[in-house]
């Protein structure tokens, strides 16, 4: 056969193996992510004893005001508790469909649930899929609505420090439709965990604000910034 | 894993922009090192005279593929992060049509035109007029027949998805036709007796 | 064979081998991948360049249309500062950069023998045309969904990459003129 002369053929021929043998190696590689998550324990340790994978709700909330697009928010819980509040740009998504959705390695996640359980199981769930960049809002809802909605004013001994961090706050909460609390007094604790509510000693409890359509800057700018990759 | 390295924000928009121009270079260096700034090899593709089209389109996809395929499985590439058009089945069958014809007709396809305006081909020059003029027409109709040019939008679908195949075995599949393509390309050259023997060194 | 050769200097060199070719074109895409995360393209270049120049001959109706607007509002501060436009730019410089080292950058027309220049252009342009309109209804022509639909196994890419051989290989024989 003219094919096998070897003098004109077989550099040819030597590629043609080895894109065959690379070929072979695909199919037994069998996909392009290894089938078993490979985790490194101590790094994973590491990160939750530096608490580096938190975001505070006051680091959250000053990003919120200020228009930031550059992290998605995750509110884990179910749609009828999203319905009826939710962090504005929360984006309401089950435990069960992370693994499905569109959430993408190179984005900042930032993570939420009622209280913080469900957000660190789900941290360690994207964590395992080697999401890079990914937080836990801390103390969850729960308090969010503590600090940033219905932020609690210093007590008689608060130093000056103190009161203007209050002041700035009580300012904010305004902005999320909430309101600033007087400072509790001493007796039954606040943080005591009544189920969904807020506690305030003295007054009733709060109810969270509805929702209202996000305050911050219309993600109509964020949406037409996304490039055309195509040809 | 940190690669593309643009997504995961390794360097800004403006930088792309010399990087994409990098790129070309490279891409236009080895489309006219085929010999595709020439109108007349290209066609000859389609006499069965000359299958360097094939041979080049083909190993460099076998190429890319490959390296893709084992950069992701090390866990160098985010293969989720790499662009991959979505599917409009029915208008690129249609426009996949028109570009094969238009292909024998003007002698070039879009890439390979640069690269023969490039090196000083006036009928190049003319393509690529006619290439404008082309995009003028049908970008002024577009708003009227977006019942057809959205049609049949599938996403982002891949073939082993499609065939419902593991990747890998879609990629082994692939190397085999191509291998067994350029291996068949060198019958149908000889049968029709092409000057083949011009293009290797 | 070709009309104008009053400026070779010396004999053109051989083709490259297509295999090597084709990896050398591989290992491009592929770094565009891995650099970019995208693949190559050609034909959104021209799309851009069309939308600027009639912006600038008739913005309002440039705007008006989704169409032209789409590439406007595209790039980084300017419809031309885009990814496609600056490749372009690239494979312009490298096909002459490629030809100028192989002594292949000539002014001249590629035809056949039995055609004469003017009828090579005009069936050049409506080439062109065909071209033009088939890749934007295809989101791409043999750059971008052909090779890189290609190698990323792009369903649509495939489909369209196999019908473009049909269409080249089935009006062959019409063409055999301009060509043989």
């Amino acid at each position: 056969m003219s094919l096998l002369r070897l003098d004109r053929l077989s550099r040819n021929q030597k590629l043609a193996l080895l894109a065959v043998a690379l070929g072979l190696g695909a199919l037994v590689l069998g996909g392009p992510r290894p089938g078993k998550i490979v985790l490194d324990e101590r790094e994973l340790a590491a990160i939750v004893e530096g608490e580096v994978d938190h975001v505070t709700p006051d680091e959250l909330a000053d990003w919120i005001v200020a228009g930031r697009q550059d992290y998605r928010l995750i509110d884990l819980r179910t749609a009828a508790e999203f319905a009826e509040y939710h962090i504005p740009q929360a984006e309401n998504v089950a435990i069960t469909a992370l693994v499905d959705s569109d959430l993408a390695r190179n984005e900042k996640i930032v993570l939420y649930s009622a209280e913080g359980i469900h957000s660190a199981q789900a941290w360690f769930l994207l964590k395992a899929k080697e999401f890079p960049a990914v937080y836990i809002l801390l103390g969850g809802l729960k308090q969010w609505t503590e600090q940033v909605v219905f932020p609690e004013a210093p007590g008689e001994s608060a130093g000056p420090v103190e009161r203007i961090a209050f002041a700035k706050a009580a300012e904010r909460a305004k902005f999320f439709g909430g309101a600033s609390r007087a400072a509790a007094v001493a007796g039954p604790s606040t943080a005591s965990a009544a189920p969904g509510g807020v506690g305030a000693s003295g007054a009733s409890a709060p109810t969270l604000p509805k929702v209202v359509p996000p305050p911050a800057p219309a993600p109509g700018g964020a949406a037409a910034k996304k490039k055309k990759e195509g040809c | 894993m940190n690669a593309p390295f643009f997504k995961f924000g390794l360097f800004g928009d403006e930088a792309s922009l010399i990087v994409a121009f990098v790129i070309g270079i490279g891409f236009g260096f080895f489309l006219e090192r085929a010999g595709f700034g020439s109108a007349k090899k290209l066609t000859d593709q389609f006499y069965f005279r000359d299958m360097a089209v094939f041979r080049v389109m083909f190993t460099a996809i076998v190429t890319a593929m490959l390296g893709l395929f084992y950069l992701a499985a090390v866990g160098w590439v985010d293969l989720s992060l790499v662009y991959i058009q979505p599917t409009y089945l029915w208008p690129q069958i249609v426009g996949g049509l028109l570009l094969g014809i238009g292909f024998i007709v003007g002698g070039y396809c879009p890439g390979t035109s640069l690269v023969a305006l490039a090196t000083g081909k006036l009928d190049a020059l003319v393509f690529v007029a006619g290439v404008f003029a082309g995009i003028f027409a049908i970008g002024e109709v577009w708003p009227s027949i977006t019942g057809f040019t959205e049609s049949s939008n599938l996403g982002r679908l891949t073939l082993p998805e499609v065939l419902h195949l593991p990747m890998g075995l879609v990629v082994f599949l692939v190397v085999l036709m191509a291998v067994g393509g350029f291996w068949g390309a060198g019958v149908l050259e000889r049968r029709f007796a092409a000057s083949a023997a011009k293009e290797e060194k | 064979m070709s009309s104008d050769s009053h400026d070779v200097r010396r004999a053109p060199a051989p083709y490259m081998n297509p295999y090597l070719a084709g990896i050398g074109l591989g290992l491009v895409l592929l770094g565009s991948f891995v650099v970019m995360g995208r693949g190559l393209g050609a034909s959104g270049a021209f799309s851009s360049a069309c939308a600027v120049a009639i912006d600038a001959v008739a913005p309002a109706h440039a705007q008006g249309n989704p169409f032209w607007r789409d590439y406007l509002t595209s790039g980084v501060g300017h419809p031309l500062k885009e990814f496609l436009v600056f490749e372009v730019l690239g494979v312009l410089v490298g096909g002459f950069l490629s030809g100028l080292l192989a002594g292949r950058v000539r002014r001249t027309v590629e035809k056949g023998p039995r055609i004469s220049i003017g009828g090579r252009f005009a069936w050049a342009f409506v080439g062109g045309a065909l071209m033009g309109i088939g890749a934007k209804l295809a989101r791409g022509c043999t750059s971008g969904q052909a090779l890189t639909g290609g190698a990323l196994l792009s369903a649509g890419g495939w489909a369209f990459m196999m019908m473009v051989f049909a269409g080249g290989y089935g009006a062959a024989w019409m063409m055999r003129r301009q060509w043989l």
